[in-house]
């Protein structure tokens, strides 16, 4: 017990791992054995996810910067460290993932059929590698965590996917591998200038927000290694125009698959930026902030013009992720404490509410073997509930108020406008698209008349499935409903990021927007004392 | 000259410190001679006796090596030879791959109806020429160890009598590598010639000193730089290896791409630093050096992924990717002439690359069949569910390759592209991580086959010796644990170049 409480975080990261290797040694043989194991797999998601509430329980709001800090020499020589921590930033995209992780596992009990023992094992390697990348405070220890989950990724869309699961795959790993690489390099040079500067070793983040690089134009030093940052970051996000592995693996992956990249892998995009990509280089930042908003607006409308005109619903909802990730990269590039805010929830309500609904297309793909919009009509009929739940997801996606999904996007439009109204507006129009395609994808399936004969012996939701769209639903409220109660733990994250990527030297706006929100809590306060 | 005219008896003698430090090569000799006797008994199946034998005498080397980790370097033989943490780690590395080398291979011989006892003592001899040459200090003992241990690989290459690429591989190793060693020979020539002498740190001084390079030890310089470029296979003398590792028998290819790369690479680094590479050579010639190193990284890496990219056999493929990772070496050796020279990462590198080549090729043992078929990528199709524990090692070994974390390969770019970026080859490094990236996809096409099409007839011997059992997992452990805890492994390289 005593072991838990100081590595509360080492156990929460690891603690999956162990679980699937212990689970490795179960007989699945037999139709039982396979029962029995995933069983065994689903428990254990959920003792993670009751450890991470533990740690929600004993996060201090006002608290040190980074808690629950772990740390131990992994590198002397170069100065790497196992080095963890959380604040309420990291603190909410762990519990997504937690809470995703079981919803998962049980959404994928019928749907996998073949090779179900390296299913179930690679998703708890991927959720050791996802939550890792979330509390990892040195950039050696993220970059590991930030390639090891490729690889369950990785095999997950190539093994379990669809027909072209393994050009989507390959899609994924080089696009993601070829974004890394780059911001590896830009880590050996941040490193390498702090050791010029300070004269020891260090990869540890707190460390390197002191080394200041020179910046101020578009190809200054600083500028470079924010661009190798933000192209892997980019990647992930995925950002116009570097989205188009998404589609593809989107729609290639199993349901799980496409939940968890959904849901958690392109949040570790956003994160990175909030970690690293920013407080890092913040004149760049400064000097390119114009340029991702722009892009940012056109993923928003692009993603949902191209996600109107999709046949397929699985692909519909992929580009809806392009759309809906756009908003995560204006909000941060608002840089003012209502944008930022509005992103970091944004990502989370993105990771329900687009979860919810590849789950909700998994469960129909598996009683049709078709996604095809045209394929459905008056679905609402034989399925009513399934027909609720729906409707419930869609509108939180199209940020219906009092769903989670309005808080997000107003208040980052709301951020966006004190940055840049033009792009606010372009933006803005971004809603009303997507209310346009998600309600109509809705209609079409939904309503009028059955017209394909197979749709009328299709069976409402089962109990199984009932379960894994209850937490979605009631999360959709409880944030829609109550933000506050996650707004006040990330409060003080957001103050101390924006004070640390906002530029000094470039004044260019009111600083009175943002001066109530600085506290003048000492932002260095925290592990880089502690060592 | 003077030192051949008059006996000195300490030339003649060996005090207790040289013959502890001579030890591990006394016994690779012992066992060699030994198990050429032992390959005439009549009484017991040779290639038993000789198996043994090679294997103890490589394990006492190995114990006496590691018994004298610590200790001072020793010069022995009037200073033709010395023996220091460099060699000590270097000896290390050449044994351990000549060992997993007859592992490997000794149910492949069975199979291949060729398990002649000479296999395993051409592998001693070519293992024992490796540790003379990275211990030589002299030209003429450098060049000796040098043929000592091509003549033995040459032999090794073209051990599959029958087969006609094995015969062309034999054959073009040996005309190119002649070659090659002739150049080298001719750089030594006119390294004497300008210095007066064939030791290399006499040469050092002359370098460093002489302000004034004769065109004689320029042209020495580079002809000695050229012979090992030859051998280590740098674009633009890669021409010949492609072939001679297709052609070779599978283990001895991972014993080439191991062993004798390691061997070349890390004597490469003590010549050409002895050159006074990056260590106060005269500028010009400094700068030159760099910048055809630095040229050579760049072609080296390009040509050899793209290539790789292309081929659909996979022990051509693991070739070219081996070309690749020469570039990358490349680059660690460009930094090295740049600020302070470092090639501890270097060294990293090469024993991170030993070990998942050595795992990749000791795998392709297993998965090929009779005269090396099943080698194409299409008959991979479904290994994983028929041989999973198979597919699994050689994911862990191609996942190392492509440089994926957390394993031994991983650790071996960083350290190698963060001291680059340490010495400003920031460009250089740049180029390097975009070439891996390009790897990736060749790599990972391995897993495609393995891991997601649908499965095929089985293609060869499905049997699995438990030597090869026991090499493989050794791999994977190592491949895997120099990933998570490299800490000790980058002080014993830190260590090994403190004498360098």
């Amino acid at each position: 017990m005593d072991w838990f409480n100081n590595h509360l975080l080492t156990f929460i990261v690891f603690f999956p791992l162990v679980w699937g290797v212990i689970g490795l040694l179960i007989p699945t043989t037999s139709g039982s054995g396979v029962r029995i194991y995933k069983n065994y797999v689903l428990f254990g998601t959920l003792l993670t996810f009751l450890a991470s509430l533990v740690m929600l329980d004993r996060f201090e709001t006002y608290g040190e910067e980074f808690q629950f800090v772990e740390s131990m020499s992994w590198i002397p020589r170069f100065g790497i460290q196992y080095l963890l921590g959380l604040d309420g930033v990291s603190l909410w995209l762990i519990i997504l993932t937690t809470f995703l992780m079981p919803i998962v596992i049980l959404g994928s009990f019928e749907s996998v059929e073949k090779r179900q023992k390296e299913f179930y094992f690679l998703l708890l390697l991927l959720q050791t590698g996802m939550l890792g990348a979330f509390v990892a405070l040195d950039l050696f220890l993220f970059y590991v965590f930030w390639e090891l989950m490729l690889i369950p990724m990785y095999l997950l869309v190539g093994i379990w996917g669809g027909k072209q699961r393994i050009y989507a795959a390959m899609k994924f790993f080089i696009y993601t591998m070829v974004g890394s690489l780059l911001m590896l390099v830009a880590i050996f040079y941040l490193a390498h200038q702090h050791h010029l500067l300070f004269g020891n070793y260090s990869t540890a983040i707190l460390d390197l927000y002191r080394v200041h690089i020179e910046g101020g134009s578009w190809l200054a030093p600083q500028s470079l290694l924010f661009l190798a940052f933000a192209l892997a970051f980019a990647i992930k996000v995925p950002l116009f125009p570097l989205h188009t592995w998404l589609p593809d693996a989107h729609v290639q992956a199993p349901t799980a698959g496409s939940v968890i990249l959904a849901g958690v892998l392109l949040k570790l995009g956003g994160y990175g930026m909030i970690r690293f990509a920013f407080p890092l280089f913040p004149e760049a930042v400064a000097q390119y902030q114009m340029v991702f908003i722009g892009l940012g607006a056109i993923a928003i409308v692009y993603g949902a013009w191209v996600a109107m005109i999709q046949p397929d619903m699985k692909k519909l909802v992929a580009y809806s992720s392009v759309s809906h990730m756009g908003y995560v990269i204006i909000g941060l590039f608002s840089l003012n404490a209502i944008g930022v805010t509005g992103s970091v929830y944004q990502m989370l309500n993105h990771g329900i509410s687009t979860g919810g609904l590849f789950l909700l297309v998994g469960m129909i793909y598996e009683r049709r073997h078709t996604r095809e919009i045209s394929d459905f009509g008056g679905i609402t009929k034989v399925m009513p509930l399934f027909a609720v739940v729906f409707l419930i997801v869609t509108l939180s996606s199209v940020a219906l108020p009092g769903t989670n999904g309005f808080v997000g996007e107003f208040l980052i439009l709301l951020g966006t406008w004190k940055a840049s109204p033009l792009f606010a507006i372009i933006a803005g129009t971004g809603v009303i698209f997507g209310a346009v395609y998600m309600l109509w994808m809705f209609q079409r399936v939904m309503f009028g008349e059955i017209t394909h004969p197979q749709n009328k012996e299709l069976k409402d939701l089962s109990l199984r499935e009932k379960a894994v769209m209850l937490p979605l639903v009631i999360a959709i409220f409880a944030m829609g409903v109550f933000p506050n109660f996650f707004f006040k733990k990330m409060e003080p994250s957001v103050e101390r990021f924006l004070s640390r990527s906002i530029s000094r030297p470039i004044e260019r706006y009111d600083e009175s927007a943002y001066s109530n929100l600085n506290t003048k809590k000492d932002v260095n306060h925290g592990i880089a004392q502690s060592h | 000259m003077e030192s051949l005219n008059l006996i000195k008896p300490e030339l003649l003698t060996l005090t207790s410190e040289q013959m502890t430090a001579l030890m591990p090569y006394f016994w690779m000799m012992a066992g060699a001679c030994l198990a050429i006797i032992g390959s005439v008994l009549q009484s017991m199946q040779p290639k038993w006796v000789v198996f043994v034998l090679s294997i103890a005498s490589a394990f006492l080397a190995m114990v006496s090596t590691w018994n004298t980790l610590g200790h001072p370097p020793i010069l022995l033989f009037n200073g033709m030879m010395v023996v220091d943490s460099y060699t000590r780690f270097g000896n290390l590395l050449f044994i351990a791959s000549g060992v997993l080398t007859s592992l490997g291979a000794f149910r492949y011989l069975d199979r291949e109806k060729i398990h002649l006892p000479e296999f395993h003592i051409l592998v001693l001899f070519a293992v024992m020429g490796m540790m003379l040459m990275i211990s030589s200090l002299d030209l003429i003992v450098l060049f000796i160890a040098f043929e000592i241990m091509s003549l033995c690989v040459y032999l090794l290459v073209g051990f599959r009598r029958s087969d006609r690429k094995g015969n062309e591989a034999s054959v073009k190793y040996f005309i190119l590598g002649g070659a090659a060693s002739a150049v080298m020979l001719y750089g030594a020539a006119l390294l004497y010639g300008a210095t007066g002498s064939l030791n290399l740190s006499e040469i050092l001084q002359y370098a460093v000193v002489g302000n004034d390079l004769s065109i004689i030890f320029v042209m020495g310089a580079w002809l000695m730089v050229v012979g090992f470029l030859f051998k280590v296979a740098t674009v633009p003398f890669h021409m010949w290896m492609p072939d001679v590792y297709e052609g070779a028998p599978t283990p001895v290819t991972g014993f080439m791409t191991t062993g004798l790369k390691a061997a070349a690479f890390a004597t490469f680094i003590r010549v050409i630093l002895s050159l006074g590479y990056g260590r106060g050579m005269i500028e010009s010639l400094q700068a030159q050096m760099h910048d055809l190193i630095w040229v050579i990284a760049v072609v080296t890496m390009l040509l050899g992924n793209i290539i790789a990219l292309t081929q659909k056999n996979l022990k051509r493929m693991l070739a070219y990717s081996s070309i690749a990772h020469t570039g990358y070496l490349m680059v660690g050796l460009a930094a090295g002439g740049m600020g302070a020279p470092d090639y501890s990462s270097v060294l990293v590198y090469l024993v991170s690359y030993a070990i998942m080549n050595m795992g990749a090729f000791l795998t392709l043992t297993l998965m090929s069949g009779p005269n090396d078929e099943g080698l194409m990528l299409n008959d991979l199709s479904g290994m994983s569910q028929r041989r999973p524990w198979i597919s699994f090692a050689m994911a862990v070994f191609v996942f190392s390759l492509a440089g994926v974390p957390p394993t031994a390969g991983f650790i071996g770019k960083y350290l190698l592209f963060y001291q680059a970026v340490q010495s400003g080859e920031t460009l250089l490094v740049v180029i390097a991580v975009l070439c891996s990236a390009i790897s990736v996809y060749y790599y990972l096409r391995v897993l495609v086959y393995m891991y997601m099409k649908d499965p095929q007839e089985a293609v060869g011997d499905q049997r699995v010796s438990l030597w090869s059992k026991v090499a493989i997992a050794f791999m994977v452990v190592l491949t895997l644990e120099i990933g998570l805890i490299p800490s000790g492994w980058i002080e014993a390289a830190k260590a090994a170049i403190s004498h360098l």
